[in-house]
């Protein structure tokens, strides 16, 4: 048994990473394929709008316009009358602002997360990044366009995609999570080693916090990889504890949202770095099936390793999710189980479904709208 | 002096409703190492003239009377290869190339025949002549290797937020300006022709510099034109590099469309 160290890993530098750029070649021949000058802050008009930051500085969020807003009866139209109809409808209804949908709040939070932010480190690049990516045809680009100046929204790049696959966009916006309504593109997205969840459409959603961005994550298949719920799925639940005993000092393999918590506390150090611990705009929660006094320690011996801070860990023992996450009303809770994501939604809570791992087989058919 | 040789092989196209697409002889054959006998290797515009075949070729299935295709010409002012024309023509003939006519002439008359043929896109290799054609109002884009370079069943044209320009003082503005619009606007009706899936045509926006409220005009002012534009890209300062390798564009037009080096 290899012998784990407790030490909390190395804290990651706040450092904004300088952008490597490669030399000139010699002569005129590089086309036009690379930027030679730097984004300049000049060309914004006068009225001060912050400068959108290189994407490898950023943690960026891409989301899709089916999460962003709600747009069920366009996709009935889609559905009904086929993509000819759909895209007059939208040109029609262009300057018809669409309504919030269940990615609206997280948004809204992160912008809230730039704007302290930025109080603190003017000249910084460490900021939320958010991208539309959907593969909408660009004729319904006027009418999005239109919606996000109409709900003030702070999102300066987009790619509508026409219909081919949004992932290799994904890449090149150096994405930290995907939002989408399809399981499918979620998938793959999480297949290229991107965080990704597909959200659904709430039919009650409770307030949320205006001040401070709540991020909620299930522990195994999400933050951990799905090693031990393999063995509750085949073995049962005996076996479950039996295994977590005897390996409760190895380190559970990484999940797929592992990244994006280590990117928002990268960002939550910024704060304490300012003294502002106590009044830090984001926070994050573990809501988990495990139990404090056995199972539960394994995880949080891997997120010490990992150097990663969670601010509650809520350790349910089997009891039911819901209650627990209608208090802490995250903006966005990520589970891998369909259950789970189904009874938080119940109880309006934000809830995003992580495709990932072996509870994938044993999903039972939901039956919520896949946001269309 | 400019001389003209119609290719027999091919059909010629309506001179007047037709879209003619100038491309110069460098950019279709590269001269293999050693003697002209040997013959001359593509270029990289064979993918691109390849594909506008194939946009011609579904023009007339949807519509056997069709007259708005590309009409594709090559055009060289190099007098050595104006010696060759004959194993030019047949190089031509030997890829299956569909090029209507072949013009040579001198340098300085070079502009001329582009006028005398009604071009109404010319494509080259060459920085300067792409400069000289559009100061003298003859759209023109450059091509580079960086280009589609793999066979295609869809055009891709990319414009970028400086495709459209912008009105100002000068008459060589206005006609440069109005060549390029009929040119899009062409380009907006060949497009129209096709449905939203299993097009044969495919026009991307991307802009650089500038956040979403300048994406918005441009895509409303391309659409005034008559091109509705099928994939957008806001990049907002992010570097092109790599959306444009992604995006794979037969044709990126900007600016007037000389394609500007930084």
């Amino acid at each position: 048994m290899v012998k784990m160290s407790l030490d909390p890993m190395q804290v990651m530098s706040g450092q904004v990473k300088e952008l490597k750029r490669s030399p000139s070649s010699n002569g005129d021949t590089r086309g036009s394929w690379e930027e030679k000058e730097e984004f300049d802050p000049n060309q914004l008009d006068l009225t001060v709008k912050p400068k959108t930051p290189k994407p490898e500085n950023a943690v960026t969020v891409a989301v899709s316009s089916r999460v962003l807003f709600r747009t069920e009866r366009e996709q009935k139209v889609f559905e009904q009358k086929g993509v000819e109809e759909y895209l007059r409808y939208q040109i029609e209804h262009e300057n018809e602002p669409f309504a919030p949908g269940p990615a609206f709040a997280f948004v809204k939070a992160l912008e809230t997360v730039n704007s302290r932010l930025r109080e603190l480190y003017p000249q910084s690049e460490e900021l939320f990044d958010i991208v539309l990516v959907t593969y909408n045809h660009a004729h319904v680009g006027i009418r999005l366009i239109n919606t996000i100046n109409h709900h003030n929204l702070f999102i300066e790049r987009f790619c509508m995609t026409g219909g081919s696959s949004p992932i290799g966009y994904l890449k090149a916006w150096h994405t930290n999570l995907y939002l989408s309504a399809d399981a499918e593109k979620v998938r793959e997205a999480l297949g290229e080693g991107i965080a990704a969840a597909t959200m659904f459409m709430l039919e009650k959603m409770t307030e949320v916090s205006e001040s401070q961005l709540r991020v909620a994550f299930d522990g195994d298949a999400v933050l951990f990889s799905d090693e031990s719920e393999r063995i509750f799925k085949t073995h049962g639940l005996d076996k479950f504890f039996e295994h977590e005993k005897e390996n409760e000092d190895r380190l559970l393999d990484h999940g797929p949202l592992k990244g994006f918590l280590e990117a928002l506390g990268k960002l939550q150090k910024k704060f304490y770095a300012k003294g502002q611990r106590l009044d830090c705009p984001i926070r994050t929660y573990l809501v988990t099936a495990r139990s404090a006094a056995s199972s539960g320690i394994r995880a949080l011996k891997t997120l010490r390793a990992w150097g990663l801070e969670i601010d509650e860990a809520l350790f349910l023992a089997g009891a039911p999710k819901g209650p627990m996450l209608e208090k802490i009303r995250p903006h966005i809770y990520f589970d891998d189980q369909m259950f789970h994501v189904e009874g938080a939604a119940e109880m309006g809570t934000i809830a995003a479904h992580v495709p990932y791992g072996i509870a994938q087989k044993y999903n039972s058919q939901h039956k919520m709208s896949t946001g269309k | 002096m400019v001389s003209t040789v119609q290719n027999t092989d091919v059909k010629q196209k309506d001179v007047g409703q037709a879209v003619v697409v100038a491309v110069s002889f460098a950019a279709v054959f590269e001269a293999e190492p050693g003697d002209a006998r040997s013959g001359y290797r593509l270029g990289v515009a064979l993918p691109l003239l390849q594909v506008l075949q194939k946009v011609n070729e579904r023009l007339l299935e949807e519509n056997p009377a069709e007259h708005q295709l590309f009409d594709i010409i090559l055009i060289t002012t190099d007098s050595w290869q104006q010696q060759q024309s004959f194993s030019i023509i047949n190089s031509t003939r030997r890829h299956g190339l569909e090029v209507s006519r072949f013009c040579f002439s001198k340098e300085e008359d070079f502009i001329e025949s582009l006028m005398q043929n009604n071009v109404q896109l010319f494509l080259t290799t060459d920085g300067n002549e792409a400069l000289q054609a559009t100061q003298q109002g003859v759209p023109s884009a450059l091509l580079d290797k960086n280009l589609a370079s793999c066979p295609s069943e869809q055009l891709r044209v990319l414009f970028c937020e400086d495709a459209i320009i912008q009105p100002h003082a000068g008459s060589t503005a206005a006609s440069k300006k109005s060549a390029q619009q009929s040119f899009l606007a062409q380009l907006g009706q060949i497009r129209q022709k096709f449905g939203m899936f299993n097009s044969p045509v495919c026009f991307t926006l991307v802009t650089s510099r500038g956040g979403k409220d300048s994406c918005c005009s441009t895509l409303k002012s391309l659409r005034a034109l008559g091109v509705s534009v099928d994939e957008a890209y806001c990049l907002g300062g992010a570097p092109r590099g790599p959306f444009l390798s992604l995006l794979r564009p037969h044709l990126l037009l900007s600016d007037g469309f000389t394609q500007l080096d930084g």
